[in-house]
């Protein structure tokens, strides 16, 4: 009885842990797919100079690891003066990590469009910028979605190491509960397990209604 | 009959006026493979000109080259009297930059050999994107431009599906549909028919035998159809190893070859 009214005292700081969580993957959400876009045109690009730095941010960002980066930017950064949130600083490091990843996706599926794309639009006149607006990426988004899915979902594992850079985001409200109230510890565990669930479930349901969506009319 | 009547105007045209696209001297090469070696070749206002010749004989490429799809080597190409892939500065001929070829390939449109149909949009929007997008006319406008080019290839009916839903003929169909909303001055074919069923070549023919019919506009074919090409074209020329052996009417062409390379050619057709 008595932990069970133990447990549901806990059950807020949890909350505001999702809370926490929750706007650092919508942010960081939002910026991967810009950084994505971004760098994966740009690594298209006709330009040298714009394929060079898009390339090098992205093997950058692939090369090492998201707590390297997020510790360089909360930790590292200030020292030059550039001081930020743990909020900001978590949101930059996750969207610049998986933008990187995630410039892969909408290279690949740029590519992956046949050559008679490009040429029939070129046929009929449109502009670089219209065979890539109109022709081009409505094709290639298809193809981008399943990688943006799964992308979706590692932005939510990686949201827990924010928690390092003193964001009390949930995993760190669920360790910290641990620490004072060791006896939980299985229930604490188990509501962390279905609050991640909960946050990634829309998400996945998100994900497959755009990919059904996006099938109509195509073979 | 349609077909005789307007050789005879393209017959007028040619000896009044000026030819519409003229290559001069123009090579390709891809690496060390030379694919066109300094072509000379017009054609004039209203034209019907059918390219034929051997496989990798460069018939492909020549007209590639006239829908900035691929760039010369070397060598010049105008369109009614402007470089296409170059432009005049102080008197000399520089590189052109896209905004340049945006301004001259409104004149031209091609039909692929693959279609090329955009497979996310269906029939009518295939038809009226370019005409929005590029052409600035209005959706309404565009739609019953679209409709009734449609219509002229029988797909009058397929307006709403998606070119996934539709046969290859009907396809490639769309395809010259789309290309036509467009008022091309030439318009470029690639064997149009050779990557159909042979029981859906006939339809896409015919339709190909009616636009030329109707006269205005100019037309280069690249085609193994010799019986076909020999009813449109005004003008047969015939390709090998990237030069253009022989050319003449359909006539001069198929009856009385000159060249031992045509004569073998066609030798070859006929099996
Ligand atoms: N992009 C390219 N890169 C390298 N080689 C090419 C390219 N395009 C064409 N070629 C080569 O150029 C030659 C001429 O090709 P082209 O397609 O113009 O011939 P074609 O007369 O149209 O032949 P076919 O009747 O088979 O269509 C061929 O040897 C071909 O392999
Ligand atoms: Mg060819």
């Amino acid at each position: 009885m008595i932990s069970i009214n133990t447990y549901l005292e806990l059950i807020p700081s949890l909350l505001d842990g999702a809370k926490v969580t929750i706007q650092v993957l919508l942010w960081s959400l939002i910026f991967t797919f810009i950084i994505a876009f971004i760098a994966g045109l740009g690594k298209l690009s006709k330009w040298m100079v714009i394929r060079g730095i898009s390339t090098v941010y992205i093997e950058i960002f692939r090369g090492t690891s998201l707590l390297v980066q997020l510790f360089w930017i909360y930790f590292v950064l200030p020292l030059f003066g550039m001081e930020l949130s743990a909020m900001t600083a978590g949101v930059i490091a996750m969207s610049l990590c998986y933008g990187a990843y995630a410039s892969e996706i909408v290279r690949g599926a740029i590519l992956s469009i046949p050559k008679g794309q490009y040429e029939a639009a070129i046929a009929l006149n449109m502009t670089p910028f219209q065979r890539m607006k109109n022709i081009i990426l409505p094709q290639a988004f298809k193809i981008m979605l399943p990688g943006f899915g799964n992308i979706s979902i590692e932005l939510i594992k990686g949201t827990a190491l924010v928690s390092l850079i003193t964001l009390s985001d949930l995993t760190y409200q669920a360790l910290t509960l641990r620490n004072t109230h060791v006896g939980l510890t299985t229930e604490i565990f188990l509501s962390l397990l279905i609050l991640y669930f909960f946050i990634a479930l829309p998400l996945i349901l998100f994900v497959r209604w755009m990919e059904r969506r996006v099938q109509v009319g195509r073979a | 009959m349609l077909t005789t009547m307007s050789k005879e105007i393209t017959e007028k045209r040619i000896q009044t006026e000026k030819p519409f696209v003229v290559y001069k001297k123009v090579s390709k090469s891809f690496g060390d493979l030379k694919v066109l070696r300094e072509i000379d070749f017009s054609v004039y206002p209203g034209e019907k000109v059918a390219i034929i010749g051997p496989s990798g004989s460069g018939k492909t490429t020549l007209i590639r080259l006239l829908m900035t799809l691929e760039e010369p080597t070397s060598g010049v190409i105008e369109i009614d009297g402007v470089p296409l892939w170059h432009k005049e500065v102080k008197g000399k001929l520089i590189k052109a930059d896209e905004k340049h070829l945006h301004k001259m390939r409104g004149q031209i449109g091609m039909v692929f050999q693959q279609f090329n149909l955009f497979p996310h949009m269906t029939v009518l929007r295939n038809c009226t994107e370019a005409q929005v997008k590029v052409l600035g006319v209005n959706r309404k406008d565009a739609e019953d431009r679209a409709k009734e080019m449609l219509e002229k290839v029988g797909l009058g009916t397929k307006l709403d599906n998606y070119p996934s839903q539709l046969s290859g003929g009907q396809q490639q169909r769309v395809a010259i549909a789309r290309a036509l909303v467009m008022r091309p001055k030439v318009m470029l074919f690639d064997e149009p028919t050779s990557a159909l069923d042979p029981e859906l070549v006939g339809e896409v023919l015919d339709v190909i035998r009616e636009i030329a019919a109707e006269g205005d506009m100019a037309m280069i074919l690249v085609t193994h159809e010799m019986e076909f090409a020999k009813d449109v074209a005004d003008r047969i020329v015939f390709t090998d190893g990237g030069k253009i052996i022989e050319e003449g009417s359909p006539k001069e062409v198929f009856e009385n070859p000159k060249s031992e390379r045509l004569q073998s050619f066609l030798r070859r057709m006929r099996k």
